[in-house]
């Protein structure tokens, strides 16, 4: 949808080619909203701020997975379980080496990282279907590994870990303070994913997807270019549990069941395939609707008192297939597309195209 | 000696259900090249539909049964009508990600129905006790369950081999536009293979909650099954039926032999550590088809 910009623009160097953002407006925007998020940290109760800490925690895994199977096209049924390795990289070396958050962080994605290279690896002999096999099966030995592997991850009781360090004098047991520091490393992170895509990595691995034998012909590395893949979103993944894990302040195998795995997946769908927007929408929408089916528990409680857990859990499992499933059949190619049609429409607005 | 054959015997009753769960996704994925994960959801709804017609409402155990059938049927009928037309000739992420979703959207369904709690058939269904063959002691549910897998499939065998539809079916397997050419109705065909793994589904789903008890995680068990389509090859219903026999005794050896040197339950992580063995070095298993691919 690059072809359709405002009437009057165009480039005259390749720097204004290969710009993001190509006109004033959309600078002065994009400015207005990032200094907007800053500025609502400090308007914000406590309950928005945790809210929106876990949003950002899970745009960062969100786009680990776009990474992997929206540009790579490698499906993973795993992500979760990504996302549990960098909770438990950064909270045994808390626990274990004494490091802080700040070393922990960068580790945390490595450590993930590293994990789904090596879960990915079948990708290069497998594709579609059976990397599907291949990552579903990695989620459940990984959860094995950790619920069982107790002198390190403290099995099922989960370990207890700490808040950052106070850094140039700012707090983050202060809950607004975490949450601009969420914000910066989201910010951080939207950056990266978008001109990762935009390099002549990113490039290759939508040859991959779309077509990996033809990729390989035109002198594509495949397996190097699916490795990395699956390296640089585990590290996504990584990054984005640390961030939950540090506002949380305790890890448990609880937190990465199956079924997150599967809605990293239908979320994906939902938001947009291969675009960076659309996995923001898709984790911001997930964990709106999350909270949601939370706050309907008092509700269900007074409808149908003694079975309420069980309605909220089955509620929001219900209600997320039927969306995925109407987007699957309305609109494939996600909220992404649709976010695109409404601009171009506006943008020729008298006329239809 | 005996401790091993007592684990081989058991495992091969145990395999007897794999099989037949492993049957049922291959008999979609062979007419409609798609993955049905939600199969194993079909199991935890076989079982708490039995549950429903043979506990809560007390209805004699062939009406409960033939009530689950139909359940069966039904579900197969709905979930080909509305969710899988729709995405034909969708690419592969498509249908994966649907049948995922279903799978959850069953669970939440029963958890709303159900509520959380085991539920049992006690001696409702299947006689308890056991029978002593030398020094193997066999539970008489185990036994019977495995008859009933294997009376099962050899139903379906002849189903493909003996009948009209069958044999459209078996075209079906072969090339969908030739099927549709020779006049074959293939949304039909599609609509059949849905329906019979829906019921292979709830038949497996009846037999694993007798044994292991009626709860919402009985769909893990049904994703163990994969294990056993992929030793013996996607596209192969005798592969899957030689792939659960050998996912049942590799379990059992498991229990006998590494559980005490494994912690925790490495029951649950065995049939996983195997499907990955068997995606590194033999991705296509015994019996399917190598794909080869061209541009």
């Amino acid at each position: 949808m690059a072809i359709h910009r405002p009437c009057g623009t165009f480039d005259r160097t390749y720097y204004e080619a290969k710009a993001i953002f190509r006109t004033r407006l959309q600078w002065g925007m994009i400015t207005a909203l990032i200094l907007a998020l800053y500025g609502i940290a400090f308007v914000m109760n406590d309950y928005l701020l945790g809210l929106s800490i876990v949003i950002f925690s899970f745009i960062v895994a969100m786009l680990g997975i776009q990474i992997i199977t929206g540009y790579a096209g490698q499906i993973t049924i795993g992500h979760a379980a990504f996302v549990g390795v960098g909770m438990y990289v950064l909270a045994c070396v808390e626990a274990h080496l004494g490091w802080s958050w700040w070393v922990g962080m960068p580790l945390a994605g490595i450590g993930a990282g590293l994990i789904s290279m090596f879960f990915g690896s079948p990708s290069g002999r497998l594709k579609e279907l059976y990397l599907a096999f291949a990552t579903l099966a990695a989620h459940f030995i990984i959860v094995y590994v950790i619920s069982n592997w107790e002198s390190m991850t403290g099995g099922v009781d989960g370990i207890w870990l700490s808040r950052p360090e106070p850094l140039l004098g700012i707090d983050f047991m202060v809950e607004h303070n975490y949450y601009l520091l969420a914000l910066t490393l989201c910010i951080a992170m939207i950056y990266l994913a978008k001109n990762l895509a935009r390099t002549k990595l990113g490039r290759a691995f939508v040859a991959v997807r779309d077509n990996d034998i033809a990729a390989e012909v035109m002198g594509i590395n495949i397996f190097s270019t699916k490795l990395l893949a699956f390296g640089i979103g585990g590290f996504f993944a990584g990054i984005g549990g640390a961030m939950y894990a540090g506002y949380n302040e305790y890890v448990n195998v609880e937190f990465f069941p199956l079924m997150d795995s599967i809605w990293f997946l239908g979320f994906l769908v939902v938001g947009g395939f291969g675009s960076i927007f659309g996995a923001i929408c898709a984790a911001v929408l997930w964990k709106c609707l999350d909270e949601m089916a939370t706050l309907m528990t008092p509700v269900f409680s007074q409808i149908l008192p003694g079975l309420a857990f069980y309605v909220t859990a089955s509620f929001s499992l219900i209600m997320y297939t039927l969306i995925i499933v109407i987007f699957l059949v309305l609109e494939p190619r996600g909220i992404n597309h649709r976010w695109n049609i409404i601009k171009a429409s506006y943008r020729l607005h008298p006329f239809a195209y | 000696m005996e401790q091993i054959i007592k684990l081989i015997v058991l495992g091969l009753c145990m395999g007897g259900i794999y099989a037949l769960v492993a049957v049922g996704y291959v008999v979609v994925y062979k007419s409609t090249k798609v993955f049905n994960f939600a199969q194993a959801a079909m199991i935890t709804v076989g079982a708490y539909a039995l549950y429903q017609a043979l506990i809560v409402w007390s209805l004699p155990i062939w009406a409960a049964v033939l009530f689950t059938l139909a359940v069966g049927v039904a579900l197969g009928l709905l979930v080909e009508r509305l969710l899988m037309r729709p995405l034909i000739g969708q690419p592969i992420l498509a249908p994966i990600v649907v049948t995922l979703g279903l799978m959850l959207l069953l669970r939440g369904v029963i958890l709303m129905i159900f509520g959380g709690q085991v539920y049992g058939y006690g001696e409702h269904f299947l006689p308890l006790g056991a029978w002593h063959v030398g020094f193997v002691t066999l539970p008489m549910i185990q036994v019977y369950a495995f008859i009933i897998s294997m009376v099962a499939i050899f139903a379906l065998i002849q189903f493909y081999n003996r009948t009209r539809m069958g044999l459209a079916m078996r075209v079906t397997h072969e090339d969908h536009v030739v099927a549709q050419n020779l006049g074959i109705n293939v949304k039909r065909v599609f609509q059949y293979s849905w329906v019979i793994a829906c019921v292979l589904g709830v038949i497996s789903g009846m037999l694993l909650g007798n044994i292991q008890g009626c709860c919402v995680e009985l769909d893990v068990t049904g994703l163990m099954a994969i294990a056993a389509i992929l030793f013996g090859g996607l596209e192969s219903i005798g592969g899957a039926i030689v792939g659960g026999l050998t996912l049942g005794v590799l379990q059992m050896l498991t229990i006998g032999y590494l559980a005490p040197l494994m912690p925790g339950e490495p029951i649950m992580m065995v049939p996983f550590a195997f499907m990955l063995l068997i995606l590194i070095f033999k991705p296509y298993g015994l019996f399917g088809l190598v794909r080869i691919e061209r541009l």
